[in-house]
């Protein structure tokens, strides 16, 4: 595919995932209520939220910096240059020569950065509680996505993520059991990125709060909220086209390109179902025992690359 | 005039500065400036040197000195270069600094300061020039006496003190390890000089042994776990300034030290030496962020993290030497390239860090955390400074400690695919350790900027503090340019570093950059544009600003004058989340880890009590050998004075016959 067609590939999954990510956040919202016996909002309730908190006046507390006010904006631009390098719609990736998947964890790293460092800004005990659970998770899980990202690359040849979708999609690296045992890893990771159950609540806006978005209103919160949803897809997808990259364009023209994005979101609503019933049948758990569950987490990222050592 | 004699010439401004302070020491202020503009001019010197020695060939110089233990040989090789250039930006930094960090210091003696710093840089630069290992290890401890005097500056301060003697004793340790690696040298090649070294026939025993021993000497001053003990007392003893070029340029000289002998002097042919180094660097750079996320004193908390980054500048060197060792050119040259970039790229960021707490330091006095607060309200460029730091160092892009990581993920990757099993086993492990410590990077930073310069004021001084004089502030940017161009500027970096790396003996220049983008050699194994980052972080802002503009842009307005929420209870500022509990969770996660420290600190402080007992002997034998050898001897030089005397009469006809009497010895003596 010529470079030209590629980015206006990139731009698309941009704006598909900046636009359909308050979609399946609700999506998974109506799923919770279901599984509750509830009737539960409409599956368009987030864009009315947004819409509604645009229009809102902002608090801000006094004592806020500029991280706090530039926290929103650099959370989206982030998830939209990631959107822009993971290979959805194609196997390639779209902006290949921006970088590879070691810049994209460190992408996700960045928005982080800002995420917690927004919880603090305000003094607010809740923002800061909710910044060190990020920083923990994080942490946490950071490792096993490199080591399992770190493995595939290994069987690929390259820490492109383009080409790791090629050669998984082409059965070039064929479902080893190592990539068998990366993908459990990969998703388990992807899950808690995700911020669902057990260790995060995004909901909770009673009892522990949303972390350090307990202090962001108005424009600012439905920003913030905006790049955490397309975070959520964002991930999804990364996973997707690490393990999953079947039905995605190979080659450049209209039908192909239709065919991958229903394919894609078809997967997207998958995922999506999975976490949603694996989430709301699980119990919470505290949140200091997370690294007794991660741990589990890295084992079988750690297995992944010994099976890949042992060449099975 | 070539290199050398530029780089002579900046030996001589900083010798005359310092001297020059010293005899000013009278009026502190006068000493402050002399010191720091001598301090600036001589750095401009030295970068003015290493920019010749880049733009001609490698330069060399002898100075004729006679002394019977070899030459006095200067050299400005790739290696040398980069480290003139580091210490000589370094430097430049520092001592534009001082000239107003130095003001709360007033009453003290600063010419004693100016002179040990100026001193100090001076002798950095001739220790990362010279070629010849007698003068080495002269400069080596005159750098190291340098340093310990500027520690103990304020030294009515107990943990001056006792920081200044911890530092002592592992420099001396470490020196001495050093010192006994090159009387090995010299013991087969019957010469100081380097260049002799190299030709030295050693047998392997030997080798590992004098390997063994310098990587040992000089990992302890570089601070690796576990020789890293001395370094949070020792960096929050010092002034900041200090500290500063201490973190970021004296560590660089014990690399240096690590890769002119492991690897330039030996040739690092031996597969288990590169997987030792993997082994300290992987442990240093897990344990030093986790130590450090668990202090609340800012300098300690930079120096535990230097430890990190120590270790993550000994993952490419041990990367490069496995790759020497097995004789594969593209794992040596991107593990060497990642090595020296991390440590280019650390000296700016840590030097900009320790100078942004010295800032804090300088208007609150106060390095805990705890006692912070808000301060990027008050302190806005501070703030930014710091904050930039704190980005680069948590290796988060574009900036450039994304850059040098980036580079090391990429040799580790390489390396994965060596032949040999156990070197496979390694390096994707070591990537791992590599991703938890820049995970626990970023949370320390988060914990440093968001304790010290956001939230609440937690102290009086913290609500008053007011923005640093312009010296310091202007200081502060030159680094954050630093930060920015190392890592937007890698594709122009890199090709450089590479050639650094490449001047190392087995390893051969691989292409890492073209138009905008770096690759590690293999331009379809990865490719990175921090340039094309950089300018998509910021195109893709329009995104969100359109969508705002869409739903009626700023209208709605903001309202600022409110107390964070607390449900519904009045807010106070002890509510707000301290430093020193933010990293709890980590401290209940890796509780097993932090009971490494105690393990580690046990031996050393062994030592040091031992040391202690041995001093305090001394003390007690002292009244034996006076009875015995001191007044003996006092009694027979005064009895010798006595008889001596007679000869000194006074009366200058008698002298004038004592001069024609040795002149008539002395031509006999000659003529015969």
């Amino acid at each position: 595919m010529t470079t030209t067609s590629l980015i206006v590939i990139g731009l698309l999954q941009a704006l598909l995932i900046l636009m359909l990510a308050p979609l399946f956040s609700g999506f998974s919202r109506v799923m919770r209520a279901k599984m509750h016996s509830r009737r539960g909002p409409s599956i368009y309730q987030n864009y009315r939220d947004l819409a509604k908190l645009m229009k809102r006046q902002e608090v801000v507390s006094e004592q806020a910096s500029w991280v706090f006010q530039a926290t929103p904006f650099i959370t989206m631009v982030c998830m939209l240059l990631v959107a822009l390098i993971v290979p959805i719609f194609t196997v390639e990736s779209p902006f290949r020569w921006v970088g590879d998947l070691i810049l994209v964890i460190y992408l996700f790293a960045l928005s982080r950065f800002f995420f917690s460092l927004s919880g603090l800004a305000t003094g607010s005990t809740f923002g800061g509680i909710g910044a060190r659970r990020e920083q923990l998770l994080s942490v946490l899980i950071e490792p096993v996505m490199l080591l399992v990202l770190f493995v595939m690359a290994l069987l690929a040849g390259s820490t492109n993520l383009g080409t790791i979708s090629t050669k998984i999609a082409s059965g070039e690296v064929p479902f080893y059991t190592s990539v068998w045992l990366g993908m459990l890893a990969f998703a388990f990771a992807s899950f808690v990125e995700m911020g669902k159950l057990p260790f995060d609540l995004a909901e909770a806006e009673q009892e522990l709060q949303e972390g350090p978005l307990t202090e962001f209103s108005g424009r600012s919160l439905a920003m913030l909220k905006w790049g955490l949803y397309m975070r959520q897809m964002v991930v999804v997808a990364l996973f997707l086209a690490v393990f999953l990259p079947f039905g995605s364009m190979t080659t450049l023209s209209i039908p192909a390109i239709l065919l991958a994005v229903v394919v894609f979101l078809l997967k997207v609503v998958l995922f999506y179902f999975i976490v949603g019933i694996l989430e709301n049948a699980m119990a919470r758990v505290r949140f200091m025992k997370a690294s007794a569950v991660t741990w589990a987490a890295l084992g079988a990222a750690i297995l992944s690359f010994v099976f890949y050592l042992a060449n099975v | 005039m070539d290199a050398i004699q530029i780089l002579l010439l900046s030996v001589l401004v900083f010798g005359v500065g310092a001297v020059a302070s010293l005899l000013l020491n009278g009026s502190s202020r006068t000493a402050r400036y002399v010191s720091g503009i001598a301090g600036m001019l001589g750095s401009v010197m030295g970068l003015l040197a290493a920019i010749l020695a880049i733009i001609n060939k490698p330069a060399t110089l002898e100075l004729l000195i006679p002394l019977p233990f070899g030459h006095f040989y200067l050299q400005m090789d790739g290696l040398s270069t980069l480290m003139v250039g580091m210490i000589a930006v370094l430097g430049f930094v520092a001592s534009l600094y001082s000239i107003s960090y130095l003001e709360q210091y007033e009453k003290r003696s600063l010419g004693v300061m100016g002179f040990f710093t100026n001193l100090f840089i001076a002798m950095m630069l001739l220790v990362v020039t010279v070629a010849n290992a007698f003068y080495f290890l002269v400069f080596w401890e005159m750098m190291t006496l340098a340093s310990y005097f500027l520690v103990i500056f304020e030294s009515e301060k107990k943990e001056a003190i006792r920081a200044g003697y911890l530092y002592m004793l592992v420099a001396h340790a470490g020196g001495a390890l050093i010192m006994v690696s090159f009387f090995l040298f010299y013991a087969i090649s019957g010469s100081f000089d380097f260049a002799a070294f190299r030709q030295a026939q050693l047998s392997p025993a030997l080798r590992n042994v004098i390997f063994l021993l310098a990587f040992l000497g000089f990992g302890a001053k570089a601070g690796m776990v576990p020789l890293h003990i001395w370094m949070p007392d020792t960096y929050s003893a010092a002034p900041s300034h200090v500290s500063a070029l201490m973190s970021s340029v004296m560590k660089k000289t014990a690399i240096y030290g690590i890769l002119r002998v492991c690897v330039y002097l030996l040739g690092a042919s031996v597969l288990w030496w590169g997987l030792l180094v993997l082994f300290f660097g992987a442990i240093s750079a897990v344990l030093g962020v986790l130590f450090a996320l668990a202090e609340r004193d800012l300098k300690r908390m930079l120096a535990y993290s230097s430890v990190e980054n120590v270790g993550i500048i000994l993952l490419g060197i041990g990367t490069g030497m496995i790759g020497l060792a097995t004789q594969q050119a593209v794992v040596a040259s991107l593990g060497f390239l990642a090595a020296l970039y991390h440590a280019l790229n650390h000296s700016f960021f840590k030097g900009l860090l320790f100078l942004g707490t010295g800032a804090v330091d300088y208007r609150l006095h106060t390095r805990d955390l705890n006692e912070m607060g808000g301060l990027a309200r008050r302190m806005p460029w501070t703030g930014l400074a710091f904050l930039t730091g704190a980005l680069a160092v948590a290796a988060i892009p574009p900036l450039n400690g994304f850059v040098s990581e980036w580079f090391t993920y990429q040799a580790f990757f390489n390396l994965s695919r060596d032949p040999n099993f156990a070197v496979r086993i390694f390096a994707p492990l070591c990537a791992v350790l590599l991703a938890l410590a820049g995970a626990l990077a970023a949370m320390l930073y988060i914990k440093a900027y968001g304790g010290a310069f956001t939230g609440p004021p937690r102290s009086q001084p913290a609500s008053q503090a007011q923005e640093v004089p312009g010296t310091m502030i202007t200081s502060m940017f030159i680094l954050v340019a630093g930060c920015l161009a190392l890592g937007l500027g890698a594709p122009l970096v890199a090709p450089y570093l590479m050639q650094v790396a490449a001047s190392l003996p087995g390893a051969t220049s691989m292409p890492v950059a073209s138009g905008v983008w770096v690759y590690p050699a293999n331009i379809n194994q990865a490719i990175l544009s921090t340039p094309l980052v950089a300018i998509l972080l910021v195109g893709l802002l329009t995104v969100p600003l359109v969508v705002l503009a869409i739903y009626g842009g700023f209208k709605a307005g903001k309202r600022t004058v409110v107390d964070p929420w607390a449900c519904g209870y009045g807010y106070s500022p002890s509510m707000s989340v301290s430093a020193s509990s933010f990293d709890q969770p980590i401290k209940a996660t890796f509780g097993s880890l932090y009971a490494l420290r105690p393990m580690i600190q046990k031996p050393l402080d062994a030592t040091a009590a031992w040391s202690k007992r041995f001093r305090e002997a001394i003390v007690r034998s002292e009244p034996v050998l006076e009875s015995w050898i001191t007044r003996p001897t006092a009694w027979v030089v005064n009895y010798l004075g006595k008889h001596i005397q007679a000869l000194q009469m006074g009366d200058i006809r008698l002298y004038c016959l004592y001069i024609i009497l040795t002149l008539a010895v002395l031509l006999i003596v000659v003529f015969k």
